[in-house]
């Protein structure tokens, strides 16, 4: 559902690289060639790559929870089909992901150590509730919509088997855009408790929406060499335009409020303009102090401690851990 | 005296809820190596008479599982005539310093269609065998 | 649509309302595992079953509506517990991954046979139903039986011991799946379904060879009561807080789109 350096990391120890490789290495990315699993790369590239479908991953896996939150109370079968089937994608994504992680020489085991024990990040935005029925429908478009708008840009990214993985999740996510969608405009045309149901989830996930794609530029790392690498496709500021252009008069033809007065396209500059959606609320949250941070946490683990007898009844001893090829 | 009852997560999520999960979060022990099992590579093939080609992989303990494992992960949508799985440790394949070894050197065209010029050649004959005088086709190739 | 004799139309709505609700409330129990299950992999499979079942359950409700019955929605949304027709074996909570797996294994063996049966049923849209979902319940039996027989046999003392408990636990819950019914002979007699009693035999013969590679010990039959009442109504404790927390959102306005 969502994959964003959107808190980059400073690029570091690039000069210690051979300096003839490492230009070699930009040329190929220059032409527009992949890059793949056992060529040569700059261990900080090897470092931002997994580090970001790592993220990429646990986000999945944990976007799970939220939708999952209603699974067994969906209205009626056509709903309970399709949410049923927009939590399962959104396990096969972890699963895509994982995969494509593990390329760069890391066990799916350390992955999922790193999310449990709370070191490894995750999107915000699932640390924070769906508290009624309405808040599915708006994750599933709008949560889904900034996730198309990200991962269709990273899947022309220089990571070989990043890049097929998202082309796999771009196809399955637009079912979950339409679905959100669908479900979105029903509410919005149906009973009056049912649009207000909705306009209050529109309100409640329209801050995390906007912290969606990280920062804003000027408080971010410098990130010139990851776009040059394409690790990054696009800046935070850029991916909330595009998002704010795309969404917000279809937001606006529903008929609802975007519960920011200040929410405007400058005629002259052509940009959104918008109130600061807090960023201190942004920090405290990816700090582990958000709504759900806990909860979510605590039941990954406790889903895997379920689980843990039928792993370990199957692991036989000649089983030989090899990273996948691609 | 009865043991303490432990307060546990009351979540908007009733499943969450019935798993009675302590508030107190325990201490992390981490998964053993292995925990998630060896990988195979999953091949698919979408109709009879096309390719399989090479989709992605599973974490499965053995060959059966993996298959169940693909039909779902990878045959969910769409159509699927076949799925085949090979442990990934079972694969053989060129290192990637390696890949100059494919390096064609590009005079070798007689492996080509494109450099036999047969049309012309033809065209000649005709016009020889049929007494043609006027124009001869130039003899480029 | 072709309409069966009147006097057979009680015992062909009796039938697929257990067969309906079955498929309802199983897969609305397999769908709890979404995204807490034990590995990613199974996870992402044991979900497509439950979508299945559920698939199953629309598709038999709307043989229903046909007859006169409720729109779909209506059937499963709407009715409580003392209405429904399902077996006590779904009803039951999820428990951990062995019991689930060991329902899944002893209800789709059963499914299974009686969709085979239903193939030749005289109630023609019932039997393309069955010729229809043969694949998909194949692949259900395929599924549970690779995991009770791995689990079973090639694991460790302790999940053959959890698989264990868990088949005493659910067999006497599956012998309910064949509880026997006040229009099995109309049912019979208009070649409709051969009958409740067949349907068990067949189950018992093939469940038995996979249980013995699966390393199970099996109680003799005789010793077993079957877990009967759901056909008629009766069900347990577990069944009215289910259907009140899958209908809380249709219910809050049942006349809404949703």
């Amino acid at each position: 559902m969502y994959g964003n350096l959107s808190i980059a990391e400073p690029v570091r120890g690039v000069e210690q690289e051979d300096p003839e490789k490492l230009a070699e290495f930009e040329e190929r990315i220059a032409r527009g060639e992949k890059i793949e699993p056992h060529d040569w790369m700059p261990r900080e590239y090897r470092r931002q790559v997994l580090r970001m479908i790592e993220q990429h991953a646990h986000s999945e896996i944990i976007g799970a929870l939220p939708e999952g939150t209603w699974i067994t109370r969906a209205p009626g079968f056509r709903r309970k089909l399709a949410l049923m089937a927009k939590v399962q994608d959104e396990v096969g994504h972890a699963q895509l992901l994982y995969s494509a992680a593990e390329t760069l020489g890391k066990p799916r085991e350390q992955m999922i150590n790193d999310l449990l024990s709370g070191k490894a990040k995750y999107s915000n935005v699932f640390n924070y509730p769906a508290l009624t029925w309405a808040d599915t429908a708006i994750i599933a478009w709008l949560i889904d919509a900034g996730a198309i708008i990200n991962q269709t840009l990273n899947a022309k990214g220089s990571y070989g088997p990043y890049a097929r993985a998202l082309e796999r999740i771009c196809k399955e996510e637009a079912f979950h855009l339409k679905y959100g969608y669908d479900n979105v405009v029903t509410l919005a045309s149906g009973t009056p408790r049912q649009r207000q149901m909705l306009q209050e989830a529109l309100n409640r996930w329209w801050k995390p929406i906007m912290h969606f794609f990280g920062p804003p530029d000027h408080m971010s790392v410098h990130s010139e060499k990851l776009l040059r690498w394409k690790v990054k496709m696009a800046s935070n500021d850029e991916m909330r335009q595009m998002f704010l252009d795309a969404y917000v008069p279809k937001i606006w033809e529903l008929g609802l409020t975007i519960p920011d007065p200040n929410l405007r396209k400058n005629p002259e500059t052509g940009r959104w303009e918008y109130s600061d959606p807090d960023w201190d609320e942004f920090w405290r949250v990816i700090n582990g102090n958000g709504p759900c941070n806990r909860e979510r946490l605590a039941v990954r683990r406790m889903a895997d401690e379920l689980g843990a007898w039928v792993r370990r009844a199957l692991l036989k001893p000649d089983h030989r851990y090899v990273e996948p090829l691609f | 005296m009865e043991a303490p009852v432990q307060a546990t997560i009351r979540s908007l999520d009733p499943r969450v809820t019935r798993l009675s999960i302590p508030q107190e979060l325990p201490e992390f022990t981490p998964k053993p190596p292995l925990d998630e099992w060896q990988t195979y590579e999953v091949f698919h093939q979408a109709r009879p008479g096309e390719q399989p080609v090479h989709v992605g992989t599973v974490h499965a303990p053995d060959p059966e599982m993996a298959l169940v494992f693909a039909k779902e992960q990878y045959a969910r949508r769409g159509t699927t005539y076949s799925l085949w799985v090979v442990r990934t440790a079972d694969i053989y394949a060129f290192r990637s310093e390696d890949a100059d070894i494919f390096a064609t050197v590009p005079e070798k065209t007689y492996r080509e269609p494109h450099d036999y010029k047969v049309a012309q050649k033809l065209l000649r004959l005709k016009r020889k065998s049929h007494g043609s005088s006027a124009a001869d086709a130039p003899a480029s190739s | 649509m072709p309409l069966p004799p009147p006097e057979a139309l009680p015992a062909l709505k009796d039938l697929l309302y257990r067969m309906a609700d079955d498929a309802l409330i199983i897969g609305h129990r397999h769908s709890e595992w979404t995204g807490l299950g034990p590995i990613l992999e199974e996870d992402i499979a044991f979900s497509s079953i439950a979508q299945d079942k559920l698939g199953h359950a629309y598709a038999l409700y709307q043989l229903l509506h046909e007859l006169g019955e409720p729109e779909p929605d209506h059937a499963a949304f709407l009715r409580d517990a003392p209405q429904f027709r399902c077996c006590h074996l779904v009803e039951y909570p999820n428990g951990g991954y062995d019991f689930s797996l060991m329902r899944h294994l002893l209800f789709d063996l059963a499914e299974q046979w009686r969709y085979h049966l239903l193939e030749r049923s005289s109630y023609e849209p019932l039997a393309q139903l069955a010729r229809k979902v043969r694949g998909e319940i194949k692949y259900h039996v395929f599924h549970a039986t690779q995991w009770v027989v791995h689990l079973g046999a090639q694991g460790t003392e302790e999940s053959h011991e959890r698989m264990q408990q868990a088949l005493l636990q659910a067999l006497p819950l599956a012998l309910g799946i064949f509880e026997p019914s006040d229009f099995e002979e109309i049912l019979v007699d208009y070649g409709i379904f051969p009958g409740e009693r067949v349907l068990q035999s067949h189950w018992w013969e093939t469940l038995l060879p996979i249980l013995e590679r699966a390393q199970l010990r099996v109680p003799p039959l005789e010793t077993l009561t079957p877990a009967y009442g759901g056909r008629r109504g009766q069900h347990t404790e577990y069944l009215q807080p289910l259907l009140d927390e899958m209908t809380e959102v249709f219910r809050s306005d049942p006349t809404a789109q949703w």
